[in-house]
């Protein structure tokens, strides 16, 4: 049992660790867009030309997906969860130093966080398995930086030296940077992953002050009169014609 | 009369779709028994729409994967860009998708429901530009059919009265939603560059109509809509074709072939029964295709005979011929003006209340424009529930980047771009002599190019898109993006029609006016295939509207 992080909800079935060896590059016929909402161009993991890279090879994830048919009005994900109890621990650790605690919202572990990229990296879409090969190996890297930066694992590390090795691979900027470009594309990505599955929480949706998903009876009410103050002045900032409201019928 | 199962019919109907399913409620309700084929399985959208589910309560965030292709929650069932067992292919360098789904009522479970009419010159595009080819009626015909048809349906929007934007006869029309506060800008910006934004028309009740609920503000169109509020077969024409008695339903029905009697005539069809793969022959006087535009086509083409070597119906050689679909593009952008702004319920009917129909007819006219015809905008920009794409733009972390996060969400426009391509030699649909369906079924084959004319017109679209995301103070995403880039591939704007097309020369069309195969006199057309052109406003209205009235007309010759 870890004592970092406590799965939020059981796991579906007990755990699987993940071959290393095999070399399959997984790209099923399926075009990127099918594979995440809003598909970002990722590449999967090559040599470095500077630093170091795990590039651990891994066999895609066959077994069942939910279908073409699925019982929407009560969803269930039939894949079991891979990601290794240490695995766990590292993305626990990591979610919460992208997505911490502040005075708006709990923290990305507050809101099974880890669970959704557990469910997510073991889902058997082509997308979601390029994303794995790029976390595993991430996850890798960072113990392996850790170690050659201060002789320990990633998780064991001190809250500062953690942060100072993120400081580096945090910014698309750094892409930019021979040694850290892999490292840095990972770190994009799972940082899409940790905030997607925090703000998609019932938590982060109230967070992010969304409004909605309720009945409304009668008419569309439509913007409130404070809204509609605001894109006024917008309109008026940007020297555009007034706002005019829409007259029904 | 013939029989199935013990129940008695005139007029067999494959596909239960919008063009099918309209067909069989204007047919029952004249009185006229009705029996109705459809491939997919039987669907139920009041106990199976998962109308307030959330994100999170679905796998993976329910975003898009190759089982859903819109996302989990999405009413399309068994299909999306693939139907399992049930492939096509592509020629060499051509790139078409093809979207079907396998249950009762077809893609009118989870179509956009944007309803937009035809205008007098789209319906006479030769006429007008001495480009392509007339249809063989014209807008004045077929107008007091939209009125009807849209007041069955039951359509949200106004009449601006635009050149681009034909009216519908006093009320007809339900009140639009009022916009929300990024469509209001965008309006205010296209004001400022001379073009106008309108209410959209969606074939949503925004009023309680006959026995179904008004749209209540919230949940997703795409999965369908449990109180009848957004438009599809399976909680209007279907169910009320039901309760006049006069049609039976039988889904799991692939039909494969339609059969022809000695003196030429349809006499009946066969179908493969999906749940145990037995053929089934039927009987019928009179013969409805509405399996969509290109299963239609399909479907004559694989019931070829001594009479019709090249395919039923089609001695023209036109059908699969022609096919166009809507041209599309995206232009996206961020608006700094609406971070952090005042919180409201931006769900509306969930689609698009405000459009940017085509401007620039003059233009045209003048020869100013490298291309012929015109493009519509839709519009994406609303708040609505976060998923797993809101961390798109932020980069770091940490507190600083979630409430980048939070002061961020909501000020993104994405501006769909739908146009008309021009009927062209190199886009069509054949069958694939080397691939069978699991039923053994062979398969269709696309041929797609797109021509001078779409990338022309795309340009012009990127151009505009970021013209109007600038003036309301924004940056386009991608600027540099080149038409070629951003054009989408044939089919994915799921507007397909014009593979059986209509007209008054048998030697040039599949069809009459009124969907009957000059080849077969009791065999109708009644889906998308008979479209002439494809004018850039979404084409589900017009192929309901055209069913209506050609339905109309065969239900008195039934019943004189
Ligand atoms: C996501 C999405 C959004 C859309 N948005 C819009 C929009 O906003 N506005 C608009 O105008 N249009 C829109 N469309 C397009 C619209 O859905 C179609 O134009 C319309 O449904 C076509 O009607 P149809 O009757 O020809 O075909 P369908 O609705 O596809 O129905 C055909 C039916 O026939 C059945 N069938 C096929 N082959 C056979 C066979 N051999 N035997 C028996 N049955 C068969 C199919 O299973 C299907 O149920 C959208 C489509 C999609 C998928
Ligand atoms: S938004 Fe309105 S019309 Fe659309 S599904 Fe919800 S209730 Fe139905």
């Amino acid at each position: 049992m870890s004592n970092i992080y406590n799965p939020k909800m059981s796991r579906r079935e007990s755990l699987k660790r993940i071959g290393t060896m095999a070399t399959v590059v997984m790209v099923g016929g399926v075009p990127v867009a099918c594979d995440t909402a809003e598909p970002e161009v990722n590449q999967a993991p090559v040599t470095p030309s500077a630093g170091h890279w795990p590039d651990i090879k891994l066999d895609a994830i066959t077994g069942p997906t939910y279908g073409t048919d699925p019982i929407v009005s009560n969803p269930t994900a039939p894949w079991p969860l891979t990601l290794s109890e240490a695995q766990r621990d590292q993305v626990a650790v990591l979610s919460d130093i992208i997505c911490p605690a502040d005075d708006r919202g709990p923290a990305a572990t507050e809101v099974g966080v880890p669970d959704v990229i557990d469910e997510w990296v073991s889902a058997p879409y082509s997308g979601q398995q390029r994303d794995r090969v790029q976390i595993i190996n991430g996850l890798q890297w960072l113990d392996d930086e850790a170690q050659l930066r201060f002789g320990s694992s990633f998780v064991a590390t001190s809250v500062e030296q953690r942060i100072e090795i993120i400081e580096d691979i945090a910014y698309r900027s750094q892409i930019e940077i021979d040694e850290f470009e892999l490292p840095a594309s990972f770190f994009s990505r799972i940082r899409r992953l940790v905030f997607g599955a925090y703000f998609s929480s019932p938590e982060g949706i109230q967070d992010i002050g969304y409004i909605g998903n309720v009945p409304i009876a009668g008419d569309y009410p439509g913007p409130t009169e404070e809204a509609m103050e605001h894109i006024r002045q917008v309109a008026d900032t940007l020297g555009l014609p007034p706002i005019t409201e829409y007259v029904n019928r | 009369m013939a029989s199935f199962e013990g129940f008695e019919y005139e007029v067999i109907i494959v596909g239960s779709g919008a063009g099918g399913g309209m067909a069989a409620h204007v047919l029952t309700q004249a009185g006229v028994k009705v029996l109705l084929l459809e491939a997919g399985r039987d669907y139920d959208p009041v106990s199976e729409t998962p109308m307030f589910q959330q994100g999170h309560e679905a796998p993976l965030r329910g975003v898009s994967t190759s089982d859903k292709n819109f996302g989990y929650y999405d009413a399309t069932v068994d299909g999306g860009w693939q139907v399992p067992g049930e492939p096509y292919t592509e020629a060499t360098d051509s790139r078409f998708m093809w979207w079907r789904a396998r249950m009762l009522g077809g893609r009118t479970n989870h179509w956009g429901r944007l309803v937009p009419r035809f205008t007098p010159a789209d319906f006479k595009p030769y006429s007008t530009d001495g480009v392509g080819t007339d249809w063989p009626v014209d807008y004045d015909e077929i107008s007091p059919w939209y009125d009807q048809c849209e007041e069955l349906v039951g359509v949200c929007g106004d009449n601006p009265g635009l050149d681009d934007t034909p009216s519908s006869s006093d009320g007809v029309l339900l009140p639009p939603p009022k916009p929300r506060v990024m469509e209001l800008l965008l309006k205010s910006a296209c004001e400022s560059l001379g073009i106008p934004a309108v209410p959209m028309r969606r074939a949503i009740l925004t009023e309680p109509k006959d026995d179904r609920e008004a749209c209540f503000w919230a949940t997703p169109c795409g999965r369908g809509c449990s109180i009848g509020a957004a438009f599809q077969t399976t909680t209007s024409v279907l169910r009320w074709a039901m309760n006049t008695g006069n049609l039976k339903i039988v889904t799991d029905a692939m039909v494969k072939e339609v059969h022809l009697d000695e003196a030429g005539k349809a006499a009946g069809v066969t179908f493969v029964n999906r749940t145990n793969r037995a053929d089934v022959r039927v009987d019928g006087d009179h013969i409805i295709l509405a399996a969509s535009a290109c299963e239609t086509a399909r479907l004559l083409l694989n019931s070829s005979s001594e009479t019709f070597p090249d395919g039923l119906a089609n001695s023209s050689g036109q059908v699969g011929r022609n096919l166009t679909d809507s041209l599309g593009a995206g232009v996206s952008g961020y608006i700094p003006a609406l971070r952090d702004r005042p919180k409201y319920n931006e769900d509306g009917h969930t689609g698009n209340h405000l459009y940017i129909p085509w401007w620039d007819r003059e233009g045209q006219k003048d020869g100013s424009l490298n291309f012929s015809r015109g493009y519509h905008f839709e519009v994406g920009a609303r708040f609505s529930s976060p998923g797993m794409g809101v961390a798109g733009r932020v980069d770091g972390f940490g507190k600083d980047a979630k409430d980048e996060i939070r002061s961020s969400y909501g000020t993104s426009i994405g501006l769909s771009l739908r146009g008309e391509m021009l009927v062209s030699d190199d886009c069509y649909c054949e069958i694939d002599e080397e691939t069978v369906d699991q039923w053994g079924i062979p398969v269709l084959k696309f041929h797609w190019k797109w021509s001078e004319q779409e990338i022309n017109q795309v340009a012009h679209g990127l151009e505009w898109g970021k013209k109007i995301i600038e003036a309301m103070g924004g940056t386009v995403n991608n600027p540099d993006r080149t038409a070629e880039d951003a054009i989408e591939a044939g089919g994915q704007i799921i507007h397909e029609v014009g593979t059986t097309r209509m007209g008054d020369d048998p030697a040039t069309s599949v069809c009459n006016q009124w969907g009957q195969t000059w080849d077969v006199e009791n065999l109708y057309l009644m889906d998308g295939g008979v479209f002439v052109s494809n004018p850039h406003k979404n084409c589900t209205i017009t192929i309901l509207t055209l069913a209506m009235r050609n339905a109309s007309r065969l239900a008195e010759q039934l019943t004189a």
